[in-house]
């Protein structure tokens, strides 16, 4: 590995840390949708595959901990990740506690990254052997896979039965641009329909405006009020051994150990479920509510990092709602990679591991300075000068280009059919991961209904 | 009664309607005009000056466009109260 290169993985990931940094502190921007059409971008850019896994380790590690901030500074929640932590935080934000809060939230990410990063890998050195077999399975998997997340997520019944209808939905939108001659027999259209999933509940919100009656029903008459606490009032500990208590720390390291053995699941679901199972012991609700951010934010971390390693390292295909979602890209992105060719193929163990390290240590260490002393600025900042209405219109016109890259015109109404179809499905409660792992499914489903 | 200035929560903020199309009009100006400007058929090109212009519409909106929310530091509030 030349000089070059390194230098290379060092800018790709001060630059995630610089623009998820902002990100995150931008209240209510999903993690897919922010982290996918970017990831996407860099890898169709070109640059190396390490330079690219670096970047993304980087963007999440960065991304799970800035998220925290203006849940517990504004009481908004930076992202889905940092929604399981409203309750505590507000209770903490009301005794006047945010900025200790937050201290609390930068070391639990710590302790999470630094637990998970070693198990994601070992574990993934133990699966790796029988990464080839699962890789021919792949498509009954994703299949599975749909079935396994319809059944435990919000609306079982329905997500079972939207499966086909989606997958007939993705195909047929494939034939009608093969049989069109826009897109050529042996490429799949693949990103742009990720992106109208990804984009599909902000969509027919959007759309939903255009009905008079819902457009008063999502009414306000005032601007969002925003309250600011004090510039903190909780002292410069800046070690995180100072800042937790022992049974802070040792939970927070033996959740996080165990999630990374639940890869499969869903990274929120796992952080409600451990991170309450943490707190519950509690009696005092300070300490209750301390545990619970702390632990929680050590499972963000935890829940993300071995959701997208052990996939990446061992099988190769996305099987975790954190591969399948913000890391499909790494997994597929034609032409750059596909299925049977990404980061998984190219990429040997130790440039895994040495890519995995620059990212997450240049980021932790990043970020942990910049949430202990950089957190009330930033936020104020963001705040202040950022409008929703251009954050919104950058996704929007990003999923334009990247749709009409990928197949002309023609697919940006297909993308957008995509997202009103599945954000309505979303918003009834089939979940994106449901929605991914059948987009992969799709073509076997629909070659194994017509023999049916 | 209904005018352009209706303001509406999405995705955990408000949003006024006209600044919202505009904002989405200029982005995506912005993005594929650029995207225009560069040679055809070379997609790295292509990909590279687009996202330049999503980066250049979103300061342009960020300039004509206010945040719509009320920022209130709670020192003031405090020395309000007393």
């Amino acid at each position: 590995m030349d000089s070059l290169l390194i230098l290379k993985m060092i800018l790709a990931a001060l630059g995630a840390v610089v623009l998820y940094t902002f990100i995150g502190f931008i209240p209510g921007t999903d993690e897919t949708s922010v982290l996918m059409p970017i990831t996407l971008t860099v890898v169709l850019s070109g640059v190396e595959p390490i330079v690219v896994l670096t970047f993304f380790i980087a963007a999440i590690v960065t991304l799970n901990l800035t998220n925290a901030i203006p849940t517990v500074l504004v009481g908004l929640p930076g992202g889905v990740m940092s929604s399981p932590m409203m309750e505590y935080s507000l209770f903490l934000k009301d005794k006047g506690l945010s900025a200790l809060a937050i201290k609390k939230m930068a070391a639990g990410s710590l302790i999470g990254t630094v637990i998970s990063i070693p198990v994601a890998l070992l574990l993934a050195h133990i699966l790796a052997p029988y990464g080839e077999n699962i890789q021919a399975l792949a498509s009954l998997l994703f299949f599975i896979g749909a079935i396994f997340l319809s059944l435990i997520g919000k609306n079982k019944i329905l997500s079972l039965f939207s499966i086909i209808p989606m997958a007939i939905l993705f195909m047929g939108l494939r034939h009608l641009y093969w049989g069109i001659g826009i897109v050529p027999r042996d490429k799949n259209i693949t990103t742009s329909f990720f992106l109208g999933i990804t984009i599909g509940p902000l969509i027919v919100s959007l759309l939903s405006l255009l009905n008079k009656r819902n457009r008063e029903s999502m009414k306000v008459e005032r601007y969002k009020r925003v309250v600011i606490p004090d510039k903190f009032a909780a002292g410069n500990a800046f070690n995180p051994f100072k800042i937790l208590t022992k049974s802070e720390m040792g939970k927070s390291a033996i959740f996080s150990f165990m999630a990374s053995f639940l890869f499969v699941l869903s990274p929120v679901g796992l952080t409600i479920l451990l991170g309450e199972t943490a707190s519950s012991r509690e009696k005092d609700p300070g300490k209750k509510a301390t545990t619970g951010i702390t632990v929680m934010s050590a499972l963000v971390q935890g829940t993300y990092l071995s959701g997208i390693i052990i996939p990446l390292i061992a099988l190769g295909i996305p099987l975790s709602p954190v591969s399948i979602g913000p890391g499909s890209a790494l997994f597929n992105a034609p032409p750059v990679f596909t299925v049977n060719n990404n980061i998984h193929h190219v990429l040997t163990t130790w440039e895994f591991v040495f890519a995995i390290l620059t990212g997450a240590v240049i980021a932790i260490s990043i970020t942990y300075y910049i949430t202990n002393k950089l957190a009330w600025e930033i936020s104020t900042f963001v705040l202040r000068k950022i409008p929703h209405e251009a954050i919104i219109g950058l996704f929007i016109s990003l999923i334009l280009l990247l749709s009409y890259m990928d197949a002309g015109l023609i697919n940006v109404f297909g993308v957008l059919l995509i997202g009103i179809t599945c954000g309505t499905l979303n918003k009834l409660g089939v979940n994106y991961g449901v929605q991914f792992m059948t987009l992969y499914a799709a073509p076997w489903i629909v070659e194994k209904l017509i023999l049916l | 009664m209904e005018s352009k200035n209706t303001m509406v929560e999405i995705w955990g903020d408000v949003i006024k309607i006209k600044d919202f199309i505009i904002s989405v009009i200029i982005s995506s100006i912005f993005t594929m005009g650029a995207y225009f400007l560069a040679p055809s058929g070379e997609k790295i090109r292509e990909l590279f000056y687009g996202l330049l212009g999503a980066v250049v519409g979103f300061v342009v909106t960020n300039v004509l466009i206010k945040p719509k929310r009320v920022i209130i530091f709670e020192e003031n509030l405090k020395e309000n109260k007393e």
